[in-house]
């Protein structure tokens, strides 16, 4: 379903050079599976999620990606979204003056024209979204608030969820959405995450901890570090880590 | 002394225009006659060249107001219609609003290309009258077109401004008020969005006569690649005038690098008890949260409309009228999806 080969990205840092991140990561995940990505602070994981959804300033030099076929390097970030690609931010972005449900309405109806699918109605996104609020414990209340503003940081991550719930992506990349969350939270989340997941759909989570991949097991776990996948295995790899760090897998990075 | 002023075609159409004008249109004869149109030299018109915006201009042209004959009483909604031909014109009113009675204004200008509009209004608001002011600068495009206004509130009066302008080669609205304090109260605000080479000046000064008087001020502005927007804002505060509580923000977003945006809040204080503040803010457009949007399927350019239009939409939402808030705004949202 998502086919990465040897990507290399580079960033434009504030002096504006040009930094080189993403030193040719290969990576594929199949329609149905969900892989988890760990790796130490800096390794590129989120430049990761930002070059598959096409955020500015974020160049890909060498090799493809490719999602259901599609190169997606020649795609615009919208274009990537109504195909299906879908992003929880690591830090969620707060818009002023935008409540959530207007915001929420707006994106999935332009995803839906883009697809060539009829809208939704007025009537129709109300059920919807208060069926997906109650199902992540969110109020209607917070909905009617501008997106992110105010919120709390495990607020923000409940509410990227419930974004993915109501737009209902094709391929998700969870960008540390178990950080800031309580106990409870992540179990909702969790659930929530899991009702998502179905043999026609992918998902790529990026986590630091183990206690997010006991509530969603991964077919795939990764080990990135310095750009690069340095080790995959199945679900015990991060067990393995989380006793023993990332110090072995430092040096064959290098 | 004798003058000695060559001046423009322009000049020289307004002087011909004003032939035998009376009352402010005289004064404005003779102030040209003396001066000459204004450019950046004067200290008011820092930003803002009428001499130069107007060069094109070479003729006397017309000026046509309608709406003036609505009956001022209590519950009023007076609909002025101010619409110049091309060429060098000038119009006036005087409005008194009655005491206890509360008035809508509504005034809709309109300008040909070509066209150097000036147009003033003295407004006097007698004791307890309440005014709803909206100005609708939505089709000046090609022209200069000057709107100023002279208002005088009298104690327990209330001012409520409210102006949307897309700017022109040069628009101004200039609004002068004598805040008398005493239970009265001035709430004045606006709204320039301005796309390539369109140009607005928000021009204003309250000055503050009496005790107690409470002045708010927000001015909110956007300007697209070679789009010039100028707000300067003053409150004066006389020694009688303790107690004032006047407060001015102005806060504008540079859409583009070559976007120009001049600002110039001032206070000018002589009573020693007072609240009052000023606050000047430029921004552009914040590109992670268009990224967010984007990535949640909304396209950029409607993502960028979303943004600016939520950042604008501040001071029109003060509207009463719902029916005139709901145009103005839908109005805002139609420049938006449009702008270069
Ligand atoms: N615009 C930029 N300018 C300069 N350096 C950048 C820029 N964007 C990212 N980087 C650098 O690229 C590296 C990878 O950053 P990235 O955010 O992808 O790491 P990460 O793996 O997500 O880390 P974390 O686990 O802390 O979230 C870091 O060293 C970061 O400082
Ligand atoms: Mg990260």
């Amino acid at each position: 379903m998502l086919n990465i080969e040897n990507l290399h990205c580079q960033v434009e840092t504030q002096e504006g050079e040009e930094k080189p991140i993403l030193k040719g990561l290969s990576l594929n995940v199949p329609a149905g599976e969900v892989h988890a990505i760990m790796g130490p602070n800096g390794s590129g994981k989120s430049t990761l999620s930002y070059v598959l959804t096409g955020r500015d300033g974020y160049e890909v030099t060498q090799g493809s990606m490719v999602f259901e076929g599609a190169d997606l390097s020649e795609l615009e970030p919208e274009e990537r979204a109504a195909a299906g690609l879908y992003l929880s931010f690591q830090y969620p972005v707060e818009i002023p003056g935008v409540p959530t449900i207007t915001f929420l309405k707006e994106a999935l109806n332009a995803q839906r024209t883009a697809r060539g699918e009829d809208e939704v109605t007025a009537p129709e996104f109300m059920k919807l979204i208060r069926e997906k609020a109650k199902q992540l414990g969110v109020s209607m209340d917070m909905l009617k608030r501008p997106v992110n503003v105010g919120f709390s940081g495990g607020e923000k991550k409940r509410m990227e969820i419930l974004q993915a719930l109501v737009l209902e992506p094709k391929f998700m990349i969870l960008d540390e959405t178990d950080s800031g969350l309580d106990i409870d939270a992540l179990k909702t989340v969790s659930e929530g995450v899991n009702a998502l997941r179905a043999p026609e759909r992918g998902m790529l989570v990026i986590t630091h901890y183990q206690r997010l991949l006991d509530h969603i097991t991964p077919d795939v776990v990764h080990i990135m570090a310095n750009g690069k996948i340095v080790k995959s295995g199945g679900p015990e790899l991060a067990k393995e880590l989380e006793a023993e760090g990332y110090d072995k897998y430092l040096g064959e990075a290098a | 002394m004798t003058a000695t002023l060559t001046h423009t075609p322009a000049e020289q159409a307004l002087i011909d225009a004003l032939e035998g004008a009376t009352g402010w249109r005289a004064q404005l004869r003779e102030a040209t006659r003396r001066e000459g149109l204004p450019t950046r030299r004067h200290e008011l018109w820092k930003w803002s060249d009428l001499r130069r915006a107007a060069n094109d201009v070479t003729a006397p042209g017309r000026i046509t107001v309608t709406g003036l004959d609505t009956p001022i009483t209590d519950g009023a909604r007076i609909e002025l219609c101010v619409a110049a031909t091309a060429g060098a014109s000038a119009a006036d009113a005087e409005l008194v609003i009655p005491a206890g009675a509360k008035v809508t204004l509504i005034e809709r200008y309109s300008a040909e290309a070509g066209a150097l509009a000036n147009w003033h209004l003295g407004i006097t608001l007698e004791a307890g009258a309440r005014l709803d002011r909206v100005i609708i600068a939505t089709d000046t495009g090609d022209s200069a077109f000057i709107a100023s206004a002279e208002i005088v509130l009298a104690p327990e009066a209330h001012l409520h401004q409210r102006a949307l302008d897309f700017g022109g080669r040069l628009s101004r609205i200039e609004t002068h008020v004598t805040h008398p304090g005493e239970g009265a109260e001035v709430d004045l605000g606006g709204v320039y969005l301005l796309d390539q080479g369109r140009h607005a000046d928000s021009t204003s000064v309250v000055h503050h006569t009496g005790p107690g008087g409470v002045t708010k001020q927000l001015v909110k502005g956007a300007a697209a690649a070679k789009g010039h927007g100028v707000f300067q804002g003053k409150f004066m505060v006389d020694r009688a005038a303790q107690q004032t509580d006047a407060r001015m923000t102005h806060r504008a977003m540079m859409l583009d690098d070559r976007a120009e945006i001049d600002a110039k809040p001032e206070l000018e204080i002589y009573a020693d008890d007072v609240q009052c503040a000023h606050g000047n803010a430029l921004g552009a457009l914040d590109e992670t949260a268009l990224f967010y949007m984007r990535q949640r399927g909304i396209p950029a350019v409607r993502a960028r409309a979303l943004l600016i239009e939520s950042f604008l939409a501040e001071p029109l939402d003060a509207i009463a009228d719902e029916t005139l808030r709901e145009d103005l705004k839908a109005q805002l949202r139609t420049r938006l999806e449009a702008l270069s």
